[in-house]
C-alpha cells in the first residue's frame, strides 16, 4: 500500500471571505450561494494524490463561526501543520485581518507550519480592490504561499491545496488520529487517544 | 445568530461547567449564546500563558486601577497574590491551568469527552507517577495497582496480603460489607488500621496517594468511593487511573466543548462586558382557542446587550457562572447546589516554574507498561525495566506532620508536569501547590506553601553531581482562592427562576473534572425542563390546548449526550 500522511489545516480569516465555502468546493466539488454560515461539522477530510504516489490527507478544521466575535480559540489552529488564510479580493479590510492572522501564527503556531495567503473570489475581479502585486509582494516578503481562487467557480481551489500537499515535509511526523499520536511526535512519547481503550503503547503510524 | 439575535439560552462564562453545558445543550438542538467578558476562555479554569498568568494575577490585586463588578468578585475570591516580578523566557510556551485536575479514566469527564467528540481534538498523556514524599529517605514510590503491590520488594508478605485483601474489598461493591458497617463516618487512615490491620506507612499511601485524601479526618465512605473509582481506571488507558489534558488540561478542554457548541450553531463572544439585562415580561399575543376563548400566558424574556456589541440579544433562559453573574439578577437566581457532600473549600495555591525533573527512584512507569492488557496476578516478572528519562508528569503526596514546617492537618498533593503535556517549555517544568486553608488564620498562601515549595526542589535531579548551589524556582505566584461568595442571597430557593447559576465543584486536584461535567449535567436537565415547560406553555397559548406533552416533543427522552454521528473519518469521504 502506497504511503499516507495525514496533516492538520485550519482555515483563517475574516467572516464571510468565503473560508467554509472554499472547504465545501474542496471536499465535496459544491457551491452554494446561499448556505447558511458554517455546516456542522468539526472537521472534513479530503486526500491529495501526489505524483511520487504518496497520499496526503488533509484533517480541515473550519472556524465554526467562532472568528466572528474575536473568539476563535488557540486550541483550534494549537498542532495545525498548514493553515489557509482567506482574504476576499473585493474588500481589503479583509487583508488587514489576513494579516493580523498571519502574525497571530508567526507568534503562536509552531514555526514550521506552512501558511498559505489566498484572495478569494476571484470571479468578482471587477470589483476587485485588492490587487495581485500587492498581496503577492506581502505573501513574498513573509515567506507564504499565494493564490487566487473561487469557491464559486472552483478556479484555483483544487490547485492551493495540491500544492500545499507538495510542500509538507513528507518526513514529518504525521497523526493517525487527532491529537493524540501528534502530541507523541513532539516529545518522543506516546499520547493517549481517549477513543482507544489501552493504547497508550501504540503507535501504530497509520490508521488504515 | 439569527437576525432578531433571539436565542434559548444565553450563557455568561466559559468555564469548564459552562463550556459542557453550551456544548450539550447545542447538540440537543437549541439555540445557545455564550459570552465571556474575559478575551480568553476558560473563566477560573482557564490555561493561560505565562503573560496572561501575570496580567491576571495584577488585576485581581485589591489595589489595580482597572475596575468592573466582575473584577470586584474575583478581587473577593482570589486573594493575598503574590507573584516574582520577572517573567521566564519563552513566555508564550507555557499554559499554566488557574485549576490543576487529574482526568479519571473511568469517570464523568471522561464520558463527556468522548461521546461529544472533544477528545478528538486535544491530547492526553498518562501521569506517570505518584510518589509519596518522606523526609527520610525523598520518594517513596506509590504501588498504584495489584500488580505493583506484588512486584514491590519494599513489603512483607505479611502486609502484601493484607493490602491485596484491602485492595479486593475496595474495588469491590463494598456500601454492605460488614468492615464499612457503622465506620462510614470514620477518619479512613482510622479504619484502615483497625478493620484491615494495615500499618501506618501503607495506611498513609492508600489513604493519601491512592484515594486522595486531604486530611486525616476524612470519612472513610467517601475515600472508598473515590478509590474505587480510581482502581477501576486503571488498565484503561494504561495502569495510571488518571490522564492529564495537554496544554494546561482544563482550560484547553473547555475549548473543545465550545468548539463543539459552534458547530452546533451555539454562537460566541468574547472580551464584552454585559452593560444591560432586562427582563421583559411581554404578554405574548392572545390568541383564540377553538372554542372562542382567550388564553392570556406572560413569557418572560431577557434582554442581554453588551459592550461594544450592536445588536441586544434575547433569550428565555440564563445560565451563569458564580463569578459572572450580574448583581441585579441574583435576587431572582437559582443557585444550583452542589453535587457533592465536601464543602468547597478556601485553598492556599502556587503555581511555580522550575527548570529541573523531579527525581523518582526507578520502577516500571506507568506509560509504558509492556502489557497490552494488565498483568495477571500470577505474572510475576521480576525484573522491572530501568528507565533513565525524566520523569515528566507526576505528583507528589505530603502527608499530615511529613514536612517539617507543613501542615499537620492536610495532605498536599504537587503536581509537577512540563513539556510532555505540552505546558512548558523544553526542560522547564510547572509546580502546581494547594492546600486547603483556614480562614480564620490569616496565615499568607506564601507562608503556607513556601516549606512544600523548597521540598520539591530538593527533589529535583541536581545538573551535575559538584552543583552544589540549591535550585530555585523561575517565577512563583501565590494566591488563596475563595468559595464564590455569590450564593443564595435569601431564604427562598428560587426554584422556578429562568436564572439558573452553575453548581459549586470540587477543586480538589483529583476531583475538579468529573465534578464538572456532572454539574454540566444537572445545569443541562435543569435547563431543559424549564424550556420543555416554557414550550408547552407557549404551544397551550397558541392553540389553546393543555394536551400533556404536546409542546414538548422535541424534548422527549432526551440524552446528556446523543449518540455521536459516524466517524468524521467517514463523514466526507473520499470521492
Ligand atoms: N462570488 C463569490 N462568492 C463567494 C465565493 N466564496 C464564497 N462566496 C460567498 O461569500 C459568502 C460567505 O461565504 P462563507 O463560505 O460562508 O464565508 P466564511 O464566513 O469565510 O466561511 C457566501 O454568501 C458565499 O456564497 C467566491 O469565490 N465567489
Ligand atoms: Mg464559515
Amino acid at each position: 500500500m502506497s504511503k499516507q500522511l495525514q496533516f492538520k489545516l485550519v482555515l483563517l480569516g475574516e467572516s464571510a471571505v468565503g473560508k467554509s465555502s472554499l472547504v465545501l468546493r474542496f471536499v465535496k466539488d459544491q457551491f452554494d450561494d446561499y448556505r447558511e454560515s458554517t455546516i456542522g461539522a468539526a472537521f472534513l477530510t479530503q486526500t491529495v494524490a501526489l505524483d511520487d504516489g504518496t497520499t496526503v490527507k488533509f484533517e480541515i478544521w473550519d472556524t465554526a463561526g467562532q472568528e466572528r466575535y474575536k473568539s476563535l480559540a488557540p486550541m483550534y489552529y494549537r498542532n495545525a501543520n498548514c493553515a489557509v488564510v482567506v482574504y476576499d479580493i473585493t474588500q481589503s479590510s479583509s487583508l488587514d485581518k489576513a494579516r493580523n492572522w498571519i502574525r497571530e501564527l508567526q507568534r503562536q503556531a509552531d514555526p514550521s507550519i506552512i501558511i498559505a495567503l489566498c484572495g478569494n473570489k476571484s470571479d468578482l475581479a471587477a470589483r476587485r480592490q485588492v490587487t495581485q502585486e500587492e498581496a503577492q509582494k506581502y505573501a513574498e516578503e513573509e515567506g507564504l504561499m499565494w493564490a487566487e481562487t473561487s469557491a464559486k467557480s472552483g478556479d484555483g481551489v483544487a490547485d492551493i491545496f495540491t500544492a500545499i500537499a507538495k510542500k509538507l515535509p513528507t518526513t514529518a511526523q504525521p497523526a493517525a488520529r487527532a491529537g493524540a499520536a501528534r502530541a507523541g511526535a513532539a516529545t518522543g512519547r506516546a499520547g493517549v487517544d481517549l477513543n482507544k481503550q489501552n493504547a497508550a503503547t501504540s503507535n501504530d503510524p497509520c490508521n488504515c | 445568530m439569527d437576525a432578531d439575535g433571539n436565542f434559548d439560552v444565553v450563557i455568561f462564562g466559559t468555564g469548564i461547567t459552562e463550556s459542557i453545558a453550551a456544548a450539550a445543550l447545542s447538540k440537543a438542538g437549541l439555540k445557545v449564546a455564550h459570552l465571556d467578558s474575559n478575551a480568553y476562555y476558560g473563566g477560573d479554569e482557564a490555561s493561560l500563558t505565562l503573560e496572561e498568568l501575570a496580567q491576571w494575577a495584577d488585576s485581581r490585586q485589591p489595589a489595580a486601577a482597572q475596575t468592573s463588578p466582575y473584577l470586584s468578585e474575583q478581587r473577593n475570591k482570589f486573594t493575598s497574590i503574590t507573584r516574582s516580578s520577572t517573567i521566564p523566557d519563552h513566555p508564550r510556551q507555557y499554559s499554566v491551568s488557574l485549576a490543576p485536575s487529574l482526568i479519571t479514566s473511568v469517570g464523568p469527564l471522561i464520558t463527556s469527552l468522548v461521546s461529544s467528540g472533544v477528545s478528538r481534538y486535544g491530547g492526553y498523556r498518562l501521569l506517570e507517577r505518584v510518589g509519596l514524599y518522606d523526609s527520610a529517605v525523598g520518594i517513596r514510590n506509590v504501588p498504584g495497582s495489584k500488580e505493583d503491590v506484588f512486584k514491590s520488594q519494599e513489603m512483607s508478605l505479611l502486609d502484601k496480603r493484607r493490602l491485596m485483601r484491602f485492595l479486593m474489598f475496595a474495588s469491590g461493591d463494598f456500601e454492605d460489607k460488614k468492615e464499612l458497617l457503622g465506620h462510614q463516618d470514620s477518619p479512613f487512615i482510622e479504619f484502615l488500621r483497625t478493620a484491615f490491620s494495615l500499618g501506618k506507612e501503607v495506611s498513609e499511601a492508600i489513604a493519601y496517594a491512592l484515594a486522595f485524601c486531604t486530611s486525616s479526618t476524612d470519612p472513610t465512605l467517601t475515600a472508598l468511593q473515590r478509590l474505587r473509582s480510581y482502581l477501576r481506571s486503571s488498565g484503561r488507558y494504561g495502569s495510571s487511573p488518571f490522564l492529564v489534558g495537554h496544554y494546561g488540561g482544563l482550560g484547553e478542554i473547555a475549548q473543545g466543548f465550545c468548539r463543539v457548541s459552534a458547530v452546533n450553531s451555539g454562537v460566541y463572544i468574547l472580551d464584552r462586558p454585559i452593560r444591560s439585562i432586562i427582563s421583559s415580561s411581554n404578554s405574548v399575543e392572545n390568541t383564540a382557542t377553538p372554542t372562542g376563548d382567550f388564553s392570556p400566558s406572560r413569557r418572560d424574556k431577557y434582554v442581554v446587550e453588551l459592550e461594544d456589541f450592536p445588536e441586544p440579544m434575547t433569550a428565555d433562559l440564563i445560565i451563569s457562572s458564580a463569578s459572572l453573574l450580574p448583581e441585579g439578577l441574583r435576587e431572582t437566581a437559582h443557585f444550583l447546589p452542589q453535587q457533592t457532600s465536601s464543602t468547597v473549600l478556601s485553598r492556599a495555591r502556587c503555581i511555580a516554574i522550575i527548570d529541573r525533573p523531579i527525581s523518582f527512584p526507578t520502577s516500571l512507569r506507568a506509560d509504558e507498561d509492556p502489557s497490552p492488557e494488565p498483568a495477571s496476578v500470577a505474572d510475576t516478572n521480576p525484573v522491572p525495566s530501568v528507565d533513565n528519562s525524566p520523569v515528566d508528569t507526576s505528583v507528589v503526596v505530603f502527608p499530615p506532620s511529613s514536612l517539617e514546617g507543613g501542615s499537620s492537618t492536610s495532605a498536599v498533593h504537587a503536581f509537577i508536569t512540563g513539556q510532555g503535556s505540552m505546558s512548558a517549555p523544553q526542560g522547564k517544568y510547572i509546580v502546581y501547590l494547594s492546600v486547603p486553608m483556614d480562614e480564620t488564620q490569616d496565615t499568607l498562601p506564601e507562608t503556607i506553601l513556601n516549606p512544600y515549595l523548597d521540598a520539591i526542589l530538593s527533589l529535583t535531579v541536581s545538573p551535575s553531581p559538584e552543583a552544589s548551589i540549591p535550585p530555585t524556582p523561575l517565577f512563583t505566584l501565590f494566591y488563596a482562592e475563595h468559595p464564590s461568595e455569590r450564593t443564595q442571597s435569601t431564604s427562598t430557593e428560587n426554584k422556578s427562576s429562568t436564572v439558573l447559576v452553575s453548581p459549586p465543584i470540587s477543586t480538589a486536584l483529583s476531583e475538579t473534572s468529573d465534578a464538572a461535567s456532572d454539574a454540566a449535567e444537572v445545569l443541562f436537565f435543569k435547563a431543559i425542563e424549564i424550556l420543555k415547560a416554557r414550550r408547552r406553555e407557549a404551544w397551550t397559548v397558541r392553540e389553546g390546548s393543555v394536551e400533556a406533552g404536546s409542546g414538548g416533543d422535541v424534548f422527549e427522552e432526551l440524552k446528556f449526550w446523543p449518540p455521536l454521528d459516524g466517524d468524521p473519518e467517514e463523514e466526507a469521504g473520499e470521492w
